[in-house]
């Protein structure tokens, strides 16, 4: 009788998982030019338009010698004029057509992205070519762009995300490029409008691209128009990045900037990681989906759930072409700093020394693979997904065989990695916050750095 | 082209709930969402922030899944969820495998039927809520810069023009009984519609709903509320301290039409002819050619909503971060001039037909999008949200196209001189307290 009663109650048990249906990546084209363009095409006929990204292997890192962050504005000036169009009838065309172009430039990439109705893609690959063969460079172009990123620098060393990024890059990288996130208002003074042209001249080049392209489209018509229209497109020599070693990181120190009247304060810690590539990448990636990456992580349950101190903690895991790291990133009131702290060394340590349960480690399984399947679903997705695998030079069937290779990870796999990354004993911890508030509770965690919001 | 053809599926269970479907099997995954009629706007007075507050509540507890296992289970079926409250709707969604489908309605349904808090809930997640604002306005230059300065400024009845995030003392107000009667108001079956898209069959999904939803008590209807509010007279003009960022600022608030009036078409086009990115007339003159200012950006129900997501007054906006060299006089004359064009000329047939272009390629992208790729479909679950609380037809999201793409620029022109009067508007300025060295 009982056992009826619960039958018939749908809400008496937690409904099972259904069984799977197949995860299926949707085929690729792969193709190199003859002037050596990369090209990567993949048909997604959710909706009637087309994405993409144009990228060049070279980003601000490439250029640290000429001038901080110069990549950055080489891409935004770039989309401001070609030969053939001033920056109105670029801007004019692109609604004409329904498109929208962006310029942007990392520390190793530089890229034009693309997004557009697919009854205008060769409209819209035609400009993308301009941009990236003939870019005009202009005067009155660039110096209204250098004062847009002073302005937009002056802003940001009022934000404390951003504040505490750079401080961060600067403790991890040292004398390696990646240490720059962005210029100083004086170096961007001295950019000479020559340095960009330069820069685009010796980076903005085919066999140092991949031209990546999702959308409601025919493979072969789609590469026989790209092959069209970027076949011309002459090859040279880029210059590489130089390598640089990373300095040594020995005990836990404390970096912290003020921000006078902050009312909340930003606390970051990390350590150096690994790169994509690196054989422990997805053990990795799922020690941190554990720890903080997930929304049911352990750090969030503790520091959010349990004791209200933060709105947004999360860790995570962050990959770069020659170099990794690694993050737990939250914002906190003022009074409870040393208190989040704790937390956060304390939840470290416990991924560093024990073992996580099975059923834990199980739904952390599924949990990583399943949301990488969303990925597949929309035209952006499946764009951003491609973009790891031929920008980190990942193997051909990366995204195909994740989700395999996510399932058969240890709990064994999972100590190893936070013992060997979750460094805790040597973590940079780097404070945004306003001093007179902070101070006495971060000194507790390590010797003291102090600096202001400018650089240097 | 101006007709989209997304399938659709839609009935109403006994109790009141409405439920939409949008197969499409391109991936073994879904979107699923449950909207409620309810949003900041009809917040109890004296709690502000509340319905905010509440979406957090939502997360902590019902009769069969306690604290934490709601996001628990989610997660661990390889799924990502969240709520968000908005003026006139709040939202809980999940992107999920299709295989948990039936596990996230249990979930859904448990806390429509039964929400199961207490104090130590309610006590956490004001912290939590506290710690958003600090850092999403309290922390940040130009937080709540305008959602949050204008509709005090701009409007005299309460539910319109009142602080959404919330007061901090309101929020130290709010009490459990405050929750469990906003539950027991607003939350009911018969007020909200369930939303599935992407790998689910109507069958499937219809049945599903009725075994989990079909048994909530209908519930009361909520209460009629007065959230009228009478038109503009005169200018409006407030001022805010800008504590962190180094640029003043200005924005600019012009009451918009009813969503669906003929005007609202209209209206929509020449948004986006002054705000659609860098080819709107706004950031063309103010930033790129007389180069006043450094950021301009605006629109219907501008920024915390679109033209598809309010059911009661609203602005059309415009923002602009200008360069301390030009008072706020000088920019605010750039920009009035760029408004004086369009009324007194209106715009161009080719800017009108790029217009509309580029905004039939936004919709669709935006139908597909959302949160980065991390939840597929979520503007097509917002939208035919909207569409079905609003105006009781969720298959608007195929048809509404048409009557964008039918404005003239007659329409456009009449439109800009009723709503665009430089007499009849509110402006809030941000000033520095302290600001960068000019360049």
């Amino acid at each position: 009788m009982m056992a009826t009663i619960a039958m018939n109650d749908p809400f008496a048990q937690v409904p099972a998982l259904g069984p799977e249906r197949p995860v299926v990546w949707p085929a690729r084209t792969h193709r190199k030019l003859a002037n050596g363009l990369e090209i990567v095409l993949v048909e997604s006929h959710t909706i009637p338009k087309f994405t993409g990204e144009l990228y060049f292997r070279s980003g601000n890192a490439s250029a640290v010698a000429q001038a901080p962050a110069l990549a950055e504005i080489t891409a935004t000036v770039v989309r401001t004029g070609t030969e053939e169009r001033s920056s109105r009838q670029i801007e004019e065309d692109l609604r004409r057509i329904g498109a929208d172009i962006g310029t942007s430039a990392g520390a190793d990439t530089s890229a034009i992205g693309f997004n557009g109705l697919v009854e205008f893609s060769l409209d819209l690959l035609k400009l993308v070519a301009e941009l990236a063969q003939r870019a005009s460079f202009r005067e009155n172009e660039f110096e209204r762009e250098r004062r847009q990123m002073i302005e937009g620098l002056r802003i940001a060393r009022t934000t404390p995300s951003f504040l505490a990024n750079e401080r961060m890059c600067r403790v991890l990288f040292g004398a390696h490029p990646y240490a720059i996130i962005a210029a100083t208002e004086s170096q961007v003074k001295e950019y000479r409008l020559a340095q960009l042209a330069e820069f685009y001249r010796a980076h903005y080049r085919p066999g140092n691209a991949v031209l990546i392209a999702v959308g409601d489209f025919a493979a072969p018509q789609m590469m026989e128009q790209i092959d069209r229209i970027f076949g011309s497109w002459k090859p040279a020599e880029v210059p590489g990045v130089p390598a640089v070693s990373l300095p040594r990181l020995r005990g836990r120190h404390v970096h912290l900037v003020h921000l006078a009247e902050s009312v909340q304060t930003q606390v970051l810690v990390a350590n150096h990681a690994i790169t994509r590539k690196h054989p422990d990448w997805l053990r990795l990636a799922l020690a941190n989906s554990i720890y903080g990456g997930a929304f049911n992580s352990r750090l969030i349950m503790n520091i959010r759930e349990q004791k209200g101190y933060t709105y947004s903690p999360r860790s995570s895991v962050h990959a770069l072409r020659q170099y990794g790291y690694f993050t737990v990133n939250t914002a906190v009131r003022n009074d409870v700093v040393a208190a989040t702290l704790t937390e956060i060394f304390y939840e470290l340590d416990r991924m560093r020394s024990l073992a996580v349960a099975e059923d834990e480690l199980s739904d952390a399984r599924t949990y990583m693979s399943g949301v990488f399947s969303l990925g597949l679903a929309t035209q952006d997705g499946l764009a951003s997904q491609l973009s790891n695998v031929y920008l980190y030079d990942l193997p051909e069937d990366y995204v195909e065989t994740l989700r395999q290779r996510v399932r058969a990870l240890t709990a064994a796999d999972v100590l190893a990695a936070a013992r060997a990354y979750f460094d805790s004993a040597n973590a940079q911890i780097i404070i945004v916050g306003d001093r007179r508030q902070i101070a006495d509770q971060v000194g507790l965690f390590g010797q003291i750095t102090e600096y202001d919001a400018e650089p240097n | 082209m101006n007709q989209l053809h997304i399938p659709l599926e839609s009935t109403k269970l006994d109790n009141g709930l409405r439920v939409v479907i949008s197969p499409d099997r391109t991936a073994p995954v879904a979107t699923l969402g449950v909207y409620y009629n309810i949003g900041f706007r009809l917040e109890p007075r004296g709690r502000s922030g509340f319905a905010h507050l509440f979406e957090h509540m939502m997360f902590q507890g019902s009769e069969h899944a306690g604290k934490m296992m709601h996001i628990k289970l989610i997660n661990s079926s390889g799924g990502v969820l969240n709520g968000s409250t908005h003026y006139d709707v709040t939202n809980y969604y999940e992107s999920i495998p299709s295989n948990a489908l039936e596990r996230v309605l249990w979930l859904e349904a448990d806390r429509m039927r039964a929400l199961k808090v207490d104090d130590e809930n309610l006590r956490n997640q004001r912290d939590v809520v506290k710690e958003e604002v600090r850092v999403n306005v309290l922390n940040q230059p130009y937080g709540g810069f305008p959602w949050l300065d204008l509709p005090p400024v701009a409007f005299r009845n309460w539910p319109n023009a009142h602080n959404f995030y919330g007061d901090f003392a309101d929020l130290d107000a709010a009490t459990l009984d405050d929750v469990q009667q906003f539950f027991y108001t607003y939350y009911s079956p018969s007020n909200a519609v369930l939303l599935m898209i992407g790998d689910v069959t109507p069958d499937e999904g219809f049945t599903l709903a009725r075994r989990y939803f079909g048994s909530i008590p209908a519930g009361p209807p909520p209460p009629t509320a007065d959230v009228s509010e009478a038109s503009f007279e005169g200018l409006r003009r407030g001022e805010v301290e800008e504590k962190f960022g180094t640029l003043p600022a200005f924005a600019v608030g012009y009451r918009a039409p009813e969503r669906r009036k003929p005007d609202w078409y209209a209206l929509a086009m020449l948004d986006h002819a002054l705000h659609g990115g860098r080819a709107g007339r706004v950031y063309r003159r103010l930033v790129l050619e007389q180069q006043i200012a450094v950021d301009t950006a605006g629109g219907i129900h501008y920024p915390v909503g679109d033209l598809f997501d309010y059911n009661g007054p609203t602005l059309l906006v415009s923002r602009v971060l200008h360069k301390p060299e030009y008072s706020s006089d000088q920019a605010l004359e750039a920009y009035d001039a760029v408004i004086d064009a369009v009324c007194q000329q209106g715009i161009e047939q080719d800017e009108l037909e790029q217009v509309k272009v580029k905004f039939r390629s936004e919709y669709v992208s935006s139908l597909e999008g959302g949160q980065g790729a991390s939840i597929p479909r979520y503007g097509l679950m917002h939208y035919l949200a909207c569409f079905t609380l609003f105006d009781n037809d969720p298959s608007l999201v195929n048809s509404i196209l048409g009557g964008f793409l039918q404005v003239t620029r007659e329409q456009v022109r009449e439109a800009a001189q009723r709503y665009l009067d430089p007499k009849r508007r509110a402006i809030v300025f941000r000033q520095p307290t302290r600001t960068g060295v000019a360049a």
